[in-house]
């Protein structure tokens, strides 16, 4: 039977029921199937939902989980479970691996002792990032094994194999799905659950576990060692598989959504073609992708990003002497940036191959549609903080300031009207590149940073930027949650990923016992007490900090709808001037302009009232719906 | 044989969930379903797009000009999804306007219903409807997306019937809310085969 799944149809132990399922929900169920015990994140979209499932169901599934205060701890502690002996695995961004990558490096070389998977969730397209790093290459810097999923299905199988992988040589595998996969729904046929042991034990033994330069030189030669030998295993293994199509006349070889994408192309235009879809990437199936090559005269590579398998096929052709003709990126047929879709894949295949493409699509100028990008919620507290700091801004006169952003829902405030992000790189850098702009420039500097970003990475710059005597006002957002990849805890909070009370850790005492003397906390909704704070920082030398507290508006709106305690505003037209400063400079999108008249959309207003406030509408025109 | 369907709207009214929906009552059927969901970035205000694929399918990403069918939200969403149209796609529009803070902060309002159709060239039919109304009618502002829904079988160009769409209905809500989407659906079918639906092209 098929149905739609609840979380709990994760847990049931049917083998052979089939579930319609996202890929991260996949991948939750393929880490409880392969008896997963310790699971660690940092939240980061395309990978969010993983820990989201798998924190609801920790403690039914019998599992540890940790929302990490960032990737780097997250693998931290997911490697010393693998080492006591219980299944780990650690999942994120492909940007979160960036920042794990310091100890990747070095476990690659200890090993674990139960399996270890690192997943990365690489984000082609950039949807929700700031780059689309291809992060297939970590696995060739590290030396460590590559499981390429292509769909719900193969992430939760390929997942328990990636676990056998880990334990066959005892060295971490790295699994990389993109957003494609790990927000494709689609059916999954599950597995049997595996039982596997909850407590570890760690047998100590320095000479392995300790990377002193001493050890690792032996450890670096095991390790190539290691990879040298699952070369064979990677020769026969299931997930690297032969298709034909028609006679098989051109082919293909493919991984990872790029197949998807393919294979519509090849269905839509019935094309002759023989597949190699590789699932094992690293390392490649020397053999079976030589006697591919000797098999046709013209030889494909389609994959998204970099040329990773393009560059070792020509590798393997050189090698072994084989003339076939490659078609890839390298010879300028496929782009090196962005996702692919089956239109750009069937026009460069068509460009190889010599067929027609179909062009029937609708003539429609899109560019002229009004854009409708992301925007903060109705009711978001980062609409008030972003509003007063500009107030005071202008209010104390200061020319030419800098705004140093950081990651998180906020980011949008490099929209119009806010206008306030100058500059944004990576998690945790609006403070560190907000001391640089002090060093470098006369300006005032203003860096924003979020609750979860400023434990995540941002304390080493703010101790950076007191030490070296930088002049910054850090505006530290604190909404009480992880907001932008849904709602995860973070250490600020008395809740953790288990759903256990947990401490709460005070982002005023370690500002203050950085040494910082003006430290001021204010709710944003209060535009008064928000903007004198402003101001009074702006007045300051040396580093300052003011934290805007204010829970997520969406956490709010749960709360108030359930309560039934809603309420909304709208705009009495006889107070109205018209003077269109709540749409043009506070633009809350539940405002808009109908008939000449300012209205508000009682559908999506969520009652948080500060539009209502003077400092946005100095007429008292906008007033609380009164319901009878 | 395979169904392509784009939904298109704004974050927070619906789509994944008729995404969802959409894909249940084809899996009820027996069939092969890919949909693609985005998330992360866009929490709510931002364009939404689920691509829903029943039957030989590999990949989430509709190609351009193949879908066979058009659910819009919203109308200026709904010409955003257009932009990928084919001769053969059919539309089924929502009335219900959104106006993006784009417009709003450059105090300009929501351009008119001909400003907006009068873009695509003619060869493509957009059937509008008001499923808020017909939503209020039922008795819920929320069950606009079931609204559209029946709009959407009522073309009878999907390969499953209105019963299987009711079980995936069952599977979601029970009681009154169940009565009220049943009563929705119904009216979203009624109001494309009685043509009272307003017909641009």
């Amino acid at each position: 039977m098929i149905e739609m799944s609840g979380l709990n149809d994760l847990l049931i132990n049917q083998p052979g029921k089939k579930l319609f399922l996202l890929g991260n929900e996949a991948i939750a169920r393929g880490a409880i199937e392969a008896g997963v015990r310790v699971a660690t994140t940092y939240p980061g979209t395309p990978s969010s939902e993983v820990g989201n499932v798998l924190s609801e169901l920790s403690k039914k599934a019998g599992l540890y989980f940790q929302f990490s205060v960032n990737e780097k701890v997250a693998i931290e502690v997911a490697y010393s479970s693998a080492i006591s002996g219980l299944r780990s695995f650690v999942f994120m961004k492909h940007v979160g691996l960036n920042v794990a990558a310091d100890p990747l490096m070095s476990i690659a070389y200890t090993g674990v002792r139960a399996g270890l998977v690192v997943m990365s969730a690489d984000d082609p397209s950039m949807f929700s990032s700031q780059n689309e790093q291809d992060n297939r290459n970590y696995s060739e810097i590290a030396h460590i094994p590559l499981i390429e999923p292509s769909n719900s299905q193969e992430a939760k199988d390929f997942l328990r194999y990636a676990f056998e992988i880990s334990e066959m040589e005892h060295i971490p595998v790295l699994f990389r799905t993109t957003t494609r996969v790990s927000h494709q729904r689609g059916m999954v046929e599950l597995g049997e659950i595996e039982k596997r042991e909850a407590v570890g034990f760690f047998k100590s033994d320095p000479a392995n576990f300790v990377a002193l330069p001493v050890n690792s030189m032996g450890l670096k030669e095991k390790l190539v060692q290691k990879m040298e030998r699952l070369k064979t295993v990677s020769e026969g293994s299931k997930l690297n598989r032969i298709e034909t199509y028609g006679s098989g006349k051109y082919g293909i070889i493919t991984s990872g959504e790029a197949y998807n994408v393919m294979m519509d192309a090849v269905s839509k235009y019935g094309l002759d073609v023989s597949v190699l879809k590789l699932g094992f990437t690293n390392p490649l199936p020397e053999e079976m992708i030589s006697r591919f090559l000797r098999e046709h005269e013209n030889v494909i590579v389609v994959e998204e990003l970099d040329p990773f398998l393009e560059t070792r096929v020509r590798m393997i052709a050189q090698m072994h002497s084989i003339g076939t003709k490659i078609f890839g990126k390298l010879d300028g047929y496929f782009t090196f940036s962005h996702e692919y879709s089956p239109d750009t894949v069937a026009g460069s295949l068509s460009r190889i191959m010599g067929f027609d493409t179909k062009q029937v699509s609708v003539e429609i100028d899109a560019t002229a549609l009004p854009p409708r990008p992301p925007v903060l919620c109705p009711g978001c507290p980062h609409r008030a903080t972003y509003y007063a700091v500009k107030r005071a801004v202008k209010m104390s006169n200061i020319k030419n300031p800098v705004y140093s952003s950081d990651i998180g829902c906020y980011s949008l405030g490099v929209y119009d009207p806010y206008n306030e992000a100058d500059v944004m790189i990576e998690m945790g850098s609006s403070i560190g590149v907000g001391g640089g702009f002090s060093n470098a420039t006369d300006q005032k500097v203003i860096s924003f940073i979020g609750d979860s970003t400023f434990f995540h990475s941002g304390i080493p710059g703010i101790i950076n930027a007191v030490h070296n005597a930088s002049n910054v006002i850090l505006i530290v957002m604190d909404n009480r949650t992880t907001a932008m990849t849904g709602q995860q805890s973070n250490p600020g909070m008395n809740i953790n990923g288990m759903g256990d009370p947990a401490p709460e850790v005070s982002i005023e005492a370690i500002v203050r016992a950085i040494g910082i003397k003006y430290v001021k906390t204010v709710d944003p909704y209060d535009l008064k007490s928000t903007l004198l704070a402003v101001s009074g920082a702006l007045r300051e030398n040396g580093v300052s900090v003011i934290v805007a507290r204010r829970e997520c508006a969406m956490i709010r709106d749960d709360r108030m709808r359930s309560k039934k305690e809603w309420k909304t505003f709208q705009v009495n037209p006889e107070k109205c001037k018209l003077c269109m400063n709540c749409v043009e400079k506070f633009s809350c999108p539940a405002i808009f302009i109908e008939g000449g008249k300012i209205e508000i959309d009682q559908n999506i207003c969520d009652g948080c009232g500060v539009c209502a406030e003077p400092y946005v509408c100095p007429f008292k025109a906008i007033e609380e719906v009164q319901t009878a | 044989m395979r169904t392509d369907i784009i939904i298109a709207g704004v974050g927070g009214q619906g789509v994944v969930t008729a995404g969802l929906l959409l894909s249940e009552a084809a899996t009820i059927r027996g069939m092969h379903v890919v949909m693609s969901e985005i998330h992360g970035l866009a929490q709510r205000g931002g364009s939404v797009s689920v691509d829903v694929r029943i039957g030989d399918v590999y990949g989430s990403i509709i190609g351009r000009g193949d879908a066979d069918l058009i659910i819009g939200f919203e109308p200026i969403e709904t010409m955003r999804a257009i932009a990928r149209a084919g001769n053969k796609t059919r539309v089924i529009m929502n009335s219900e306007k959104i106006t993006p803070v784009s417009l709003s902060m450059h105090d300009k309002e929501y351009p008119s219903n001909s400003d907006l159709t009068g873009m695509a060239d003619k060869s493509i039919e957009i059937r509008e409807i008001n499923a808020v109304s017909l939503a209020k009618r039922a008795g819920s502002y929320k069950s606009v997306n079931t609204v559209i829904i029946g709009a959407a079988i009522g073309l009878g160009i999907l390969p499953f019937e209105k019963d299987d769409m009711l079980s995936a209905l069952k599977n979601r809500f029970s009681g009154k809310l169940y009565d009220i989407n049943r009563e929705a659906l119904e009216y979203g079918i009624d109001e494309i085969l009685a043509n009272r639906s307003v017909s641009f092209s």
